[in-house]
């Protein structure tokens, strides 16, 4: 038996949102720590990690751990039946074939059911490996938002460059090319304003931005977000969920034309 | 091309290699054309057949060898549509080369063009021509890698063609290092020269490499392990960069080899995977995939959008291309595990039999899985093969030969596959010739394959054979140019000759079970489009007769006036699942040959014993089933008649059939001659025409003319006259070389003096300086062209039909050219000659 009660039924909702034109099917793992997302793009190129800790739901029951494989699409569209004020409640039996959503309104008023079919999704154990990274930028997740769109409107990749002094987002397409720059920043009156970077040493790598803007869907779960990254290993964009978790997308760096050459 | 030249300036070795091996080459080449003199004509007929040879103009093509200027013919083996192109070239010259590599002058660019940077790969193919052996394969990439980068780089120059040249000699110049020590040392001391009845110096030379060949520097694998992908894109990738027969056939029978040696069991996909298919023919199961589906798989796969993917995909014109270029600049998140031969064959099968709902979603699921699990080159190969255009200049005739040659050596004795006495080529040749023989009769690998691995190669046409229910290609006709040219062929030989009905091929197979089964010249499943054959054909049956195949002409027929309708009729129909009842279109069978018969194979049976299987197992109902007219002479004046009749009946003209012929599946058999309506005497002239305009070339023909605007003179007014329009019958190096002469000659506005119709307004005007002689099936009464206007019709001009250009008259000047009399008077004897022609104007 899972049963799982949100009070902030917006949250499922937006977290979905985030993920649904990312991934088209993944299993959802429960288990007494939480209940999680891990799944990659059809082109392996990226992949999302989510998180929502048990303790962080206003009732968490998960007698053993199960999987439930869903079509995100199709809980996308469940879901999006609910008020973002509706108390959400999800359950679900160990062997059972299907999960159920209900939408309770705030006043008890509307009590809603919906039921959405499981199916089975055979996918790889995703060992993500806990990397130290070189580089490490927090800064607003609108800006990060504002960036990803504005760039993809004049080329495709990005190369984001992290120096002590800021960080560094350039590109350039047919028409011409850009580069912005953030620097670091402790003064902002609210602390989720400011820009804070953390560098053992530069790093600069290149991403397909069409991945970075479908991430940036997750802007409006958190006011900050996180890029992690290191020489040649994907970024980590991670955007924590406060008093609940976290969502997480890896990308994997495009390859430049020097290293090509040097490694064919 | 300049840093071509110089390199091999400062590089007295790799001159004199290439020397050395184009010499060699030439030998291999001329001794295989001695070896082989009927390969020629079988593969124009596959090629034609490649190309359903309805149109006139094809047949035409055919016909007009001696103009020595058509594509199909003149192309290596895989017909004029898919020259051959390496993936991984057009990176080098970003952008540049993308935009166009030209298929038809630049034939072959090789793997590591546009990945090495010039100046490195100088230096290593220097150091390749100089080395011995071993270090060669690598390196000759390298070479290849500069000349292909260069070619691609001068595209569209005229010094494109030079540069392919150079990339070729410079090819085998790292080529020739391993293969001289083998081919210098043969007549000597390695093995005496035995002569091999029928079989070239070429071959035997290239039977003596067979001794080079080693396993474990192609087996990646261990054996009993599934063969990798990776290994036949290379193979793919290498042949696609080679452009003589002999090495191909080497090329993948080694790779053959190295799979029967470790996999045997993957084979058979690695098999179909090299001719393209995922299943026999007739089981109408194929790949082709639409590129929309591709587009989309491929921007999934890449994380890219499917705008631009499509972009590039226009820009380059090969999605394998667009596939090898956007994979390499896009990491994964985890290192996939490698693709296999056998599973990205299931693969393509399941994608080739997904239909029904949501089908384009799961094969874009099933593409996308391969795409993003493929490497390196991989991904080019996967697309080419999806949309079932490999274009890697492999013809299926070359599969057959290479497995044949591969299973030889590989599985037969020592005493067999040794080349101690040098006679290996020998029995190089006989096993192909054995293979070759099976898969005609038997074109399924799926029976074939195990035949071959189960039993001595030899043997293998006693173990495959014919059967109902698995087509074999009908055999065809070739052409000839009249009556005349058919007594020649045949003297001394019995013949008869038939009426070629117009219609489809049908190949009526009456299994044991009962079931019908209808196949067309491609031997695809026609069942469905004609259930009315289907339903008829067991009533027609003789008494006790239970199984049969027949080849007939499904012919439009009109059963009330009781006569033959045009092909234009019979395109009208349905082309699936057509229901009875909606049928509007009757067609009727002409039968003219039958195949098998109660348990009995024909097809080595002479024709008059199969024809008199054919009148004892079916009979004829008029209307539904009829066996071809058929008269045996050999009379000039009764030939004649025959053919007036035959046109007057409706038909195409006649097929003149040696009495004791044996029937030759895909053959274009010297032993069936046609004899067409359009070669009927008077039209077989040619005439002398002025080119005065000419189109811009669109496709492949881009950059050059596509085609041209032909004029006749008029002397009382001083004109040139229109009067055809000509685009097909040159080679695309015949086409180049056109354009280029006529380029010089264009003029912004047509002289004054002349005459063209106001609809047929060519792109650019030349001043009429060159006379072309080309031959036409017809002559008509045009309201375009107006060559000889006033002189038949008051206002109307005379144009020809289907003009093929004989060649260029270089004695000629635009006043020399066939006058307007002349035209009109050939006209006028046309009309008199000819009694088809009521009928053709009765359609």
């Amino acid at each position: 038996m899972f049963e799982a009660r949100l009070t902030q039924g917006g949250l499922l909702k937006k977290l979905l949102d985030a993920v649904k034109d990312l991934v088209t099917d993944g299993n959802f793992d429960c288990s007494t720590t939480g209940f999680g997302l891990q799944a990659m793009d059809t082109s392996h190129v990226s992949l999302v990690s989510m998180m929502l800790r048990s303790d962080g739901f206003d009732h968490y029951r998960c007698d053993r751990n199960i999987s439930m494989g869903m079509n995100l699409a199709n809980m996308a569209k469940m879901l999006k039946c609910a008020n973002d004020k509706d108390i959400v409640t999800m359950k679900a039996e160990d062997q059972g074939d299907t999960i159920t959503f209900m939408f309770e309104s705030e006043n008890q008023e509307r009590i809603s059911d919906f039921e959405l079919k499981l199916m089975d999704i055979d996918s790889e154990q995703l060992g993500i490996p806990d990397t130290e990274y070189t580089a490490t930028v927090r800064m607003p997740s609108s800006e990060f938002q504002r960036i990803c769109k504005d760039l993809a409107s004049i080329g495709d990749t990005v190369l984001i460059s992290v120096t002590k002094d800021g960080v560094k987002f350039s590109t350039s397409g047919d028409i011409g090319s850009a580069n912005i720059t953030i620097r670091q920043s402790t003064s902002a009156d609210k602390p989720e304003d400011n820009t804070l970077i953390d560098m053992q040493e530069p790093v600069a790598l290149t991403f397909a931005l069409r991945y970075l803007n479908s991430f940036a869907k997750a802007t409006p779960l958190s006011p900050t977000v996180t890029l992690s990254m290191s020489k040649e290993l994907p970024v980590v964009v991670e955007y924590r969920i406060s008093d609940i978790g976290h969502i997480s997308f890896y990308l994997a760096p495009k390859i430049e034309d020097e290293e090509m050459d040097d490694n064919e | 091309m300049k840093r071509l030249r110089k390199a091999e300036a400062e590089d007295a070795p790799l001159k004199e290699a290439a020397a050395a091996s184009a010499l060699e080459d030439d030998l291999e080449e001329g001794a295989a054309a001695a070896a082989e003199p009927e390969e020629a004509p079988e593969v124009a007929g596959a090629g034609a057949g490649a190309l359903e040879a309805r149109a006139d103009a094809a047949e035409l093509a055919a016909v007009h060898g001696g103009a020595g200027t058509d594509p199909i013919e003149d192309s290596d083996e895989e017909g004029a549509a898919a020259p051959p192109q390496a993936i991984a070239a057009p990176r080098k010259a970003k952008g540049k080369a993308m935009a166009a590599p030209k298929p038809a002058k630049v034939k072959a660019t090789g793997l590591a063009a546009g990945q090495k940077k010039a100046a490195a790969a100088k230096g290593k193919g220097r150091a390749a021509a100089g080395s011995p052996a071993p270090a060669a394969v690598k390196d000759e990439l390298l070479i290849e890698g500069v000349a292909g980068g260069q070619a691609s780089e001068d595209e569209g120059s005229p010094d494109a063609g030079d540069a392919a040249e150079g990339e070729e000699a410079g090819v085998s110049a790292a080529k020739a290092k391993p293969l001289k020590k083998a081919i210098l040392t043969y007549p000597g001391d390695k093995a005496p020269a035995v002569k091999v009845e029928g079989v070239g110096t070429g071959a035997v030379a290239a039977a003596a490499l067979h001794e080079d060949f080693n396993l474990d520097a192609l087996a990646t694998w261990a054996p009993g392990k599934p063969v990798p992908f990776a290994f036949l894109a290379a193979t793919f990738e290498e042949i696609s960069s080679e452009s003589k027969r002999h090495a191909i056939t080497r090329l993948l029978t080694n790779a053959i080899r190295a799979i029967l040696a470790t996999t045997p069991g993957d084979l058979l996909p690695a098999i179909y995977l090299c001719v393209n298919q995922v299943a026999p023919s007739h089981a109408g199961t194929e790949l082709g995939i639409g590129d929309a589906i591709l587009v989309k798989a491929l921007a999934e796969a890449t994380g890219r959008a499917r705008d631009k993917v499509q972009h590039e995909y226009s820009e380059s014109g090969d999605l394998g291309v667009v596939a090898f270029n956007a994979r390499a600049t896009q990491r994964t998140m985890f290192p996939l595990p490698p693709l296999m031969v056998a599973s990205v064959f299931s693969t393509f099968r399941e994608i080739a039999r997904t239909e029904g709902t949501k089908s384009q979603e799961k094969k874009i699921k099933l593409i996308t899985k391969l795409l993003v699990a493929s490497k390196g080159i991989e991904p080019g190969y996967i697309m080419r093969a999806l949309q079932g255009k490999l274009r890697i200049g492999l013809a299926e005739q070359t599969v057959l030969a290479a497995l044949a040659q591969a299973v030889l050596l590989e599985r037969g004795s020592k005493s067999e596959s040794s080349n101690r006495d040098g006679s290996l080529a020998g029995r190089l040749q006989a096993a192909e010739q054995a293979v070759k023989l099976a898969y005609s009769q038997c074109p399924s690998y799926d029976l074939l394959l195990p035949a071959l691995l189960a039993h001595p190669i030899m043997e293998v046409n006693e173990h495959v054979a014919f059967q109902p229910g698995v087509p074999v290609k009908p055999m065809l006709a070739k052409a000839t140019t009249g009556i005349t040219e058919v007594l020649d062929k045949f003297a001394g030989t019995d013949f008869t000759v038939e009426y070629k009905y117009d219609g489809e091929r049908a190949q009526v197979h009456v299994l044991e079970d009962g079931r019908v089964a209808i196949y067309s010249r491609n031997s695809e499943d026609n069942t469905k489009k004609y259930p009315d054959i289907a339903a008829s054909v067991p009533r027609l049956l003789q008494p006790g007769v239970r199984s049969v195949v027949l080849d007939c002409e499904a012919v439009a027929f009109d059963r009330e006036e009781g006569k033959i309708l045009p092909f234009q009729v019979l395109s009208t129909r349905a082309r699936k699942d057509v229901k009875v009842a909606d049928i509007k279109v009757q067609v009727c069978l002409f039968a003219f040959d039958c195949l098998y018969l109660d348990g009995r194979v024909l097809l080595q049976r002479p024709l008059t014993e199969r024809r008199s299987a054919l009148y004892s197992a079916v009979s004829e109902q008029p209307g539904e089933l009829l066996f071809a007219t058929a008269k045996t002479s050999a009379d000039v004046e009764e030939l004649g008649l025959f053919l007036n009749e035959s046109v007057a009946a409706g038909t195409e003209g006649l097929i003149v059939k040696t009495l004791d012929s044996t029937y030759e599946p895909s053959r274009r058999s010297a032993h069936w001659l046609k004899l067409k309506k359009d070669y009927l005497e008077g039209v077989g002239d040619t005439f002398d025409v002025a080119v005065i305009g000419a189109w811009l070339g669109k496709g492949k023909r881009t950059g050059g003319y596509g085609s041209f605007l032909l004029a006749v003179y008029e002397p009382g007014e001083e004109e040139l006259q229109t009067i055809s329009k000509i685009g097909t019958g040159f080679s695309e190096e015949q086409l180049v070389q056109l354009s280029e002469q006529l380029k010089a000659l264009v003029i912004p506005a047509p002289k004054p003096y002349y005459r063209y119709g106001e609809t047929l307004v060519p792109d650019v005007w030349f001043d009429a300086k060159v006379v072309w002689e080309v031959k036409a099936a017809d002559l008509s009464i045009s309201p375009v062209h107006r060559a000889a206007a006033g002189l038949v019709d008051p206002t109307k001009g005379i144009s020809i039909r289907f003009p093929r250009l004989v060649r260029v008259r270089d004695d000629k000047a635009a006043e020399d050219a066939t006058s307007a009399e002349q035209v009109a008077e050939m006209y006028r004897k046309q009309v008199s000659t000819r009694t088809y022609k009521e009928v053709a104007e009765d359609y």
